[in-house]
């Protein structure tokens, strides 16, 4: 399922003496089934953007396709909720959205909207309970008891019972601790492999970047700066310094390296691209002293 | 909420904002008070003209007071249609039943419109010009005298303040909670009454829990910090009444006066 955006451009309270214009020009494309990562200071219009995604912003000028449905400024608000169903968006922090009496009943809340009848609507709880690694005793109790990290589980759950094909993901790990973080990245992979979700991750985290994504968008006041593949851009320390992003920790260790006179064909992304690099380095060092 | 909150504070930098906040309250009272002094086509002209002159001072649009009214206009129009309708004396127009048109209705309709209009006008160039601290500052200095009757005026203040505080915060955790629901096919703005209606509860369950969590995490921090309002309690704004605030008296009084003078 494709998304691509043509110039699309989002002023907030147009027409008032508050104007504040969010988004200018941005076009790209994600390619169906793919990760992508969209990084970028608070304020850079990344959240603006996501909302486009799933239609609960229309833009005010350019045009949006989600998988054939295109989307202009003249979209009639009807026909933008039939994009809800097919993107699934986890806001930051979306424990806040938990409000049913049990566990169960919260994630079968969606399916029920879109028309699915009780008995329907629990059978998809269940499984998406245990897609996320919900323990069935949780289902039957009040979403409110659980831990954080639970909470945000039934939540992302709650979101997948729609059984989209995109999943937008704002921050999914903000305020979780560092097993927790991992968990979650790890669903995301898993979802993303085993269930052929096209992924969309809003992050800080240059890590998750490096490791997970495919594609990488970085947006600056309301503009896209860079369309790249994790790889290229994480080749240019001084560009990321300039727009006040960090490498990724292996990334980072791998050009202090270089610093002190380490040759890389490439800056290694993750550890294990690293560890493979430096492995073959020791061996050939150890070859020509041996 | 893309929607304009209206009566939303709109930074600038003309005379009505740098008035003191405590003026601006007063007058904004008074003007409530003296527009039921007028009774005649010339004293509505008079207050017109005067908020009018008041808006301009502003700086700001005048299409945004306009908006303002909007909101009450259906109240607005049912009181004016209560007093054309059920008013007599002078010529009589038409007339069925109770219901009569008269000249002195369609007057009075037509004066109660304008007062509605003017105070509107007028509590909006309060609310657009002072920041909601300001306000809640002033409140408390306006009510001092309130002490000597044991009022609790400075907790009095600290609740409105703390009131004010949060209407931002909690419009965007609204926000925030509706686009997540409506992401989970809730539709807020269609269908029956009744769905309409079922629609809000996941709406207002989560907005409550994040208050009671934001206003225990309040009180938690400001106990935290050693809080302890009211005597002996110094003050970050200080508020200093300066000769452009005695001249806005002044110029009320007189517009006040000029009001004696042309009612009938």
């Amino acid at each position: 399922m494709a998304i691509q955006l043509e110039k699309l451009s989002y002023t907030y309270q147009a027409a008032t003496p508050l104007a504040q214009q969010a988004l200018k020009d941005v076009s790209f494309t994600i390619k169906d089934q793919s990760f992508t990562a969209i990084v970028g200071h608070t304020g850079s219009g990344k959240s603006t953007l996501l909302q486009h995604l799933n239609g609960l912003l229309k833009p005010t000028s350019g045009r949006l396709t989600v998988n054939g449905q295109v989307i202009t400024p003249a979209t009639k608000n009807k026909e933008l909720a039939k994009l809800r169903q097919e993107v699934g968006f986890v806001f930051q922090f979306p424990e806040a959205q938990l409000f049913e009496e049990t566990v169960l009943k919260d994630i079968a809340f969606a399916p029920k909207n879109f028309g699915a009848t009780e008995q329907e609507a629990e059978k998809i709880a269940r499984e998406k309970a245990q897609l996320v690694n919900l323990d069935e005793s949780v289902l039957e109790r009040s979403p409110f008891e659980l831990s954080g990290g639970q909470m945000r589980r039934v939540a992302i759950a709650g979101i997948l019972a729609m059984s989209p094909k995109v999943l937008v993901l704002d921050e999914p790990t903000a305020g979780l601790d560092p097993s927790g973080r991992a968990e979650m990245m790890a669903l995301f992979k898993r979802l993303h492999e085993k269930e052929k979700l096209t992924i969309i991750l809003v992050t800080h985290q240059m890590n998750d970047v490096a490791n997970f994504a495919d594609q990488v968008l970085v947006m600056e006041s309301g503009r896209l700066l860079a369309d790249k593949t994790p790889a290229e851009l994480f080749s240019d320390p001084g560009w990321l310094k300039k727009h006040h992003l960090n490498l990724p920790q292996t990334t980072a260790f791998a050009q202090r390296l270089v610093e002190r006179g380490m040759e890389f064909a490439q800056l290694p992304l993750t550890e294990h691209e690293l560890a493979k690099v430096l492995a073959t380095k020791i061996k050939e060092a150890e070859g020509e002293n041996g | 909420m893309d929607k304009l909150l209206l009566g939303r504070y709109i930074q600038g930098d003309s005379l009505v904002h740098r008035l003191d906040p405590r003026v601006k309250m007063i007058l904004c009272f008074y003007f409530v008070l003296i527009i039921f002094l007028c009774n005649n086509w010339q004293s509505y002209l008079l207050l017109g003209i005067v908020t009018l002159l008041s808006v301009l001072l502003s700086k700001i649009d005048l299409s945004y007071f306009v908006k303002g009214v909007m909101p009450l206009i259906w109240l607005i129009l049912f009181t004016v249609l209560l007093q054309v309708f059920f008013t007599r004396g002078g010529p009589t127009y038409w007339q069925f039943g109770p219901l009569t048109l008269t000249q002195f209705g369609l007057v009075n309709g037509f004066y109660v419109f304008c007062r509605f209009v003017l105070i509107i006008f007028m509590s909006t160039l309060l609310t657009v010009t002072t920041t909601p601290l300001a306000i809640a500052d002033a409140t408390e200095s306006l009510m001092q005298p309130l002490k000597k009757l044991k009022v609790p005026v400075h907790e009095i203040a600290l609740m409105l303040s703390i009131a004010l505080r949060f209407v931002p915060t909690l419009m965007d955790e609204t926000t925030k909670i509706m686009n997540a629901q409506r992401s989970r096919g809730v539709d807020f703005s269609e269908g029956s009454l009744i769905s309409r209606i079922k629609a809000v509860i996941p709406l207002l369950i989560p907005l409550f829990v994040s208050a009671l969590t934001r206003a225990e995490d309040l009180a938690t921090a400001m106990e935290a910090r050693g809080y302890r309002g009211g005597e002996g309690r110094s003050k970050y704004r200080v508020q200093v009444w300066h000769l452009q605030d005695t001249l806005a008296l002044v110029f009320f009084f007189l517009v006040t006066l000029a009001l004696i003078f042309l009612r009938n």
